[in-house]
Protein backbone atom coordinates (compact mmCIF):
# COMPACT_ATOMS: atom_id res chain seq x y z
CA UNK A 1 0.00 0.00 0.00
CA UNK A 2 1.05 3.50 -1.34
CA UNK A 3 1.74 5.50 1.98
CA UNK A 4 2.50 8.89 1.05
CA UNK A 5 5.50 10.22 2.49
CA UNK A 6 4.22 13.80 2.63
CA UNK A 7 3.17 15.86 6.25
CA UNK A 8 -0.75 15.91 6.55
CA UNK A 9 -0.47 19.64 6.32
CA UNK A 10 1.35 19.90 3.11
CA UNK A 11 0.14 22.08 0.92
CA UNK A 12 -1.76 20.85 -2.54
CA UNK A 13 0.33 21.82 -5.76
CA UNK A 14 -2.95 23.95 -6.50
CA UNK A 15 -2.51 25.81 -3.00
CA UNK A 16 1.09 25.55 -3.29
CA UNK A 17 0.64 27.62 -6.78
CA UNK A 18 -2.22 29.72 -4.80
CA UNK A 19 0.05 30.73 -2.23
CA UNK A 20 3.30 31.89 -4.44
CA UNK A 21 1.24 33.51 -6.48
CA UNK A 22 -0.50 35.62 -3.34
CA UNK A 23 3.07 36.43 -2.00
CA UNK A 24 3.79 37.69 -5.24
CA UNK A 25 0.86 40.08 -5.18
CA UNK A 26 2.14 41.59 -2.11
CA UNK A 27 5.76 41.84 -3.69
CA UNK A 28 4.48 43.66 -6.35
CA UNK A 29 2.12 45.60 -4.36
CA UNK A 30 5.12 46.73 -2.08
CA UNK A 31 7.24 47.78 -4.75
CA UNK A 32 5.06 49.57 -6.40
CA UNK A 33 4.02 51.32 -2.60
CA UNK A 34 7.91 52.32 -2.30
CA UNK A 35 8.15 54.10 -5.45
CA UNK A 36 5.08 56.91 -3.87
CA UNK A 37 6.84 60.32 -3.58
CA UNK A 38 5.24 61.38 -0.35
CA UNK A 39 6.12 59.89 2.75
CA UNK A 40 2.91 59.69 4.91
CA UNK A 41 1.07 58.50 1.75
CA UNK A 42 3.38 55.77 1.60
CA UNK A 43 3.29 54.52 5.33
CA UNK A 44 -0.89 54.65 4.88
CA UNK A 45 -0.99 52.66 1.85
CA UNK A 46 2.09 49.85 2.96
CA UNK A 47 -0.37 49.74 6.36
CA UNK A 48 -3.12 49.12 4.39
CA UNK A 49 -1.75 46.41 2.18
CA UNK A 50 -0.37 44.85 5.29
CA UNK A 51 -3.43 44.80 7.39
CA UNK A 52 -5.37 43.83 4.16
CA UNK A 53 -3.08 40.95 3.58
CA UNK A 54 -3.12 39.79 7.39
CA UNK A 55 -6.53 39.83 7.77
CA UNK A 56 -7.55 37.43 5.29
CA UNK A 57 -4.39 35.22 5.81
CA UNK A 58 -6.59 32.62 7.46
CA UNK A 59 -8.72 32.03 4.50
CA UNK A 60 -8.86 28.81 3.21
CA UNK A 61 -11.42 28.60 0.44
CA UNK A 62 -9.34 28.88 -3.17
CA UNK A 63 -12.55 30.40 -4.63
CA UNK A 64 -12.29 33.16 -1.96
CA UNK A 65 -8.49 33.54 -2.09
CA UNK A 66 -8.82 33.57 -6.01
CA UNK A 67 -11.23 36.64 -6.07
CA UNK A 68 -8.94 38.34 -3.46
CA UNK A 69 -6.00 37.86 -5.54
CA UNK A 70 -7.88 39.29 -8.50
CA UNK A 71 -8.56 42.61 -6.24
CA UNK A 72 -5.29 43.04 -5.33
CA UNK A 73 -4.27 42.77 -9.03
CA UNK A 74 -6.66 45.42 -9.97
CA UNK A 75 -5.57 47.79 -6.26
CA UNK A 76 -1.87 47.07 -8.38
CA UNK A 77 -3.38 48.61 -11.50
CA UNK A 78 -4.43 51.34 -11.07
CA UNK A 79 -1.58 51.95 -8.27
CA UNK A 80 0.54 51.53 -11.16
CA UNK A 81 -1.04 53.83 -13.40
CA UNK A 82 -1.29 56.48 -10.74
CA UNK A 83 2.37 56.29 -10.18
CA UNK A 84 3.32 56.40 -13.96
CA UNK A 85 0.52 59.30 -14.69
CA UNK A 86 2.48 61.60 -11.49
CA UNK A 87 5.77 60.75 -13.13
CA UNK A 88 7.27 58.90 -10.77
CA UNK B 1 40.59 105.83 -18.10
CA UNK B 2 42.26 104.27 -20.79
CA UNK B 3 44.84 102.64 -18.35
CA UNK B 4 42.05 101.08 -16.26
CA UNK B 5 40.31 99.52 -19.07
CA UNK B 6 43.80 98.17 -20.63
CA UNK B 7 44.47 96.70 -16.98
CA UNK B 8 41.05 94.57 -16.84
CA UNK B 9 41.61 93.45 -20.49
CA UNK B 10 45.11 91.88 -19.06
CA UNK B 11 43.72 90.75 -16.32
CA UNK B 12 40.72 88.93 -17.93
CA UNK B 13 43.53 87.52 -20.37
CA UNK B 14 45.41 86.07 -17.37
CA UNK B 15 42.82 84.74 -15.67
CA UNK B 16 41.37 83.09 -18.89
CA UNK B 17 44.96 81.78 -19.98
CA UNK B 18 45.80 80.30 -16.33
CA UNK B 19 42.34 78.80 -16.39
CA UNK B 20 43.20 76.75 -19.58
CA UNK B 21 46.34 75.55 -18.03
CA UNK B 22 48.79 76.75 -20.73
CA UNK B 23 48.99 80.34 -19.08
CA UNK B 24 52.68 81.00 -19.33
CA UNK B 25 53.44 82.00 -22.81
CA UNK B 26 50.11 83.31 -23.98
CA UNK B 27 50.60 85.82 -20.83
CA UNK B 28 53.91 86.70 -21.37
CA UNK B 29 53.26 87.44 -24.87
CA UNK B 30 50.33 89.22 -23.66
CA UNK B 31 52.09 91.37 -21.71
CA UNK B 32 55.24 92.17 -23.17
CA UNK B 33 54.12 94.92 -25.19
CA UNK B 34 52.35 97.05 -22.65
CA UNK B 35 55.17 96.18 -19.97
CA UNK B 36 57.55 98.55 -21.42
CA UNK B 37 55.08 101.71 -20.23
CA UNK B 38 53.14 100.25 -17.74
CA UNK B 39 55.72 97.82 -15.69
CA UNK B 40 53.13 98.45 -12.24
CA UNK B 41 50.16 97.09 -14.41
CA UNK B 42 51.54 94.16 -15.71
CA UNK B 43 53.90 93.49 -12.14
CA UNK B 44 49.83 93.29 -10.79
CA UNK B 45 48.88 90.95 -13.70
CA UNK B 46 52.04 88.84 -13.30
CA UNK B 47 51.12 88.55 -9.28
CA UNK B 48 47.76 87.49 -10.13
CA UNK B 49 48.82 85.09 -13.18
CA UNK B 50 50.90 83.15 -10.57
CA UNK B 51 47.93 83.44 -7.97
CA UNK B 52 45.40 81.79 -9.98
CA UNK B 53 47.94 78.68 -11.45
CA UNK B 54 48.93 78.12 -7.63
CA UNK B 55 44.85 77.73 -7.02
CA UNK B 56 44.70 75.53 -10.33
CA UNK B 57 47.80 73.29 -9.15
CA UNK B 58 46.11 73.24 -5.72
CA UNK B 59 42.93 72.41 -6.14
CA UNK B 60 44.03 69.53 -8.33
CA UNK B 61 44.58 66.62 -6.11
CA UNK B 62 41.80 67.95 -3.57
CA UNK B 63 38.88 67.88 -6.54
CA UNK B 64 40.06 64.27 -6.91
CA UNK B 65 39.61 63.42 -3.66
CA UNK B 66 35.86 65.10 -3.27
CA UNK B 67 34.70 62.62 -6.22
CA UNK B 68 33.93 59.83 -4.97
CA UNK B 69 31.02 58.47 -6.95
CA UNK B 70 29.14 55.62 -5.35
CA UNK B 71 32.40 54.85 -3.18
CA UNK B 72 30.99 53.49 0.11
CA UNK B 73 33.12 52.07 3.07
CA UNK B 74 33.97 48.62 1.92
CA UNK B 75 31.66 45.68 2.87
CA UNK B 76 32.75 43.27 5.12
CA UNK B 77 30.73 39.93 6.50
CA UNK B 78 30.91 41.58 9.88
CA UNK B 79 29.92 44.96 8.49
CA UNK B 80 26.80 43.20 6.90
CA UNK B 81 25.97 41.13 9.66
CA UNK B 82 25.31 44.19 12.03
CA UNK B 83 22.79 46.15 8.70
CA UNK B 84 20.94 42.42 8.63
CA UNK B 85 20.10 42.52 12.61
CA UNK B 86 19.95 46.52 12.51
CA UNK B 87 17.05 46.08 10.21
CA UNK B 88 15.85 43.28 11.84
CA UNK B 89 15.99 44.56 14.89
CA UNK B 90 13.78 47.93 13.95
CA UNK B 91 11.27 45.40 12.82
CA UNK B 92 8.28 45.79 14.44
CA UNK B 93 6.86 42.46 14.66
CA UNK B 94 10.37 40.76 15.73
CA UNK B 95 11.30 40.60 19.60
CA UNK B 96 15.16 42.20 19.90
CA UNK B 97 16.04 40.42 22.95
CA UNK B 98 15.20 36.50 21.03
CA UNK B 99 17.00 37.71 17.72
CA UNK B 100 19.85 35.55 17.07
CA UNK B 101 21.78 35.36 13.74
CA UNK B 102 20.46 31.42 13.47
CA UNK B 103 16.98 32.27 14.66
CA UNK B 104 14.29 31.08 11.89
CA UNK B 105 12.16 33.48 11.26
CA UNK B 106 9.01 31.23 10.74
CA UNK B 107 9.83 28.38 13.88
CA UNK B 108 11.57 30.66 16.44
CA UNK B 109 10.30 33.80 15.99
CA UNK B 110 6.93 33.16 14.69
CA UNK B 111 6.43 35.45 11.25
CA UNK B 112 4.71 34.46 8.23
CA UNK B 113 5.25 34.48 4.96
CA UNK B 114 4.06 37.48 4.34
CA UNK B 115 6.22 39.01 6.86
CA UNK B 116 9.32 37.17 5.58
CA UNK B 117 8.46 38.54 2.08
CA UNK B 118 8.45 42.31 3.98
CA UNK B 119 11.53 41.64 5.80
CA UNK B 120 13.53 40.85 2.21
CA UNK B 121 12.18 44.07 1.04
CA UNK B 122 13.47 46.14 3.61
CA UNK B 123 16.71 44.21 2.98
CA UNK B 124 16.59 45.38 -0.29
CA UNK B 125 15.85 48.65 0.88
CA UNK B 126 19.02 48.79 2.88
CA UNK B 127 21.64 47.55 0.44
CA UNK B 128 19.90 48.71 -2.84
CA UNK B 129 19.63 46.30 -4.56
CA UNK B 130 16.79 43.72 -5.81
CA UNK B 131 16.56 40.09 -4.88
CA UNK B 132 14.36 37.99 -6.74
CA UNK B 133 11.46 35.89 -5.86
CA UNK B 134 12.87 32.61 -6.21
CA UNK B 135 15.71 33.58 -3.66
CA UNK B 136 13.96 35.78 -1.75
CA UNK B 137 11.97 32.75 -0.67
CA UNK B 138 14.68 30.30 0.66
CA UNK B 139 16.21 33.53 2.65
CA UNK B 140 14.66 32.13 6.48
CA UNK B 141 17.26 32.97 8.70
CA UNK B 142 19.56 36.25 8.91
CA UNK B 143 22.60 34.40 8.70
CA UNK B 144 21.54 33.33 4.95
CA UNK B 145 20.87 36.76 4.06
CA UNK B 146 24.23 37.48 5.48
CA UNK B 147 25.24 34.74 3.43
CA UNK B 148 23.38 35.74 0.29
CA UNK B 149 24.18 39.62 0.27
CA UNK B 150 27.83 38.69 0.50
CA UNK B 151 27.61 36.42 -2.19
CA UNK B 152 25.92 38.82 -4.73
CA UNK B 153 28.50 41.36 -3.42
CA UNK B 154 31.59 39.38 -3.84
CA UNK B 155 32.74 40.08 -0.34
CA UNK B 156 34.81 36.75 0.98
CA UNK B 157 36.41 36.35 4.25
Amino acid sequence: MAVSRLPAAALSLKQFLQRQKVLGVYRDLLRNIRKIPQESDRRYLRDWAREEFKRNKSETDQDVVRMMVTQAQNHLEDLRKSLALAGC
Amino acid sequence: MASRALAHCMRSVARASARLNHGNMLTRSACAPLASNQRALSAVSRGQRTRWTDLVRISGPSLHLCRRYGDLPPLTLENIQDRVMYVLKLYDKINPEKLQTSSHFMKDLGLDSLDQVEIIMAMEDEFGFEIPDAEAEKLMTPKEIVQYIADKKDVYE
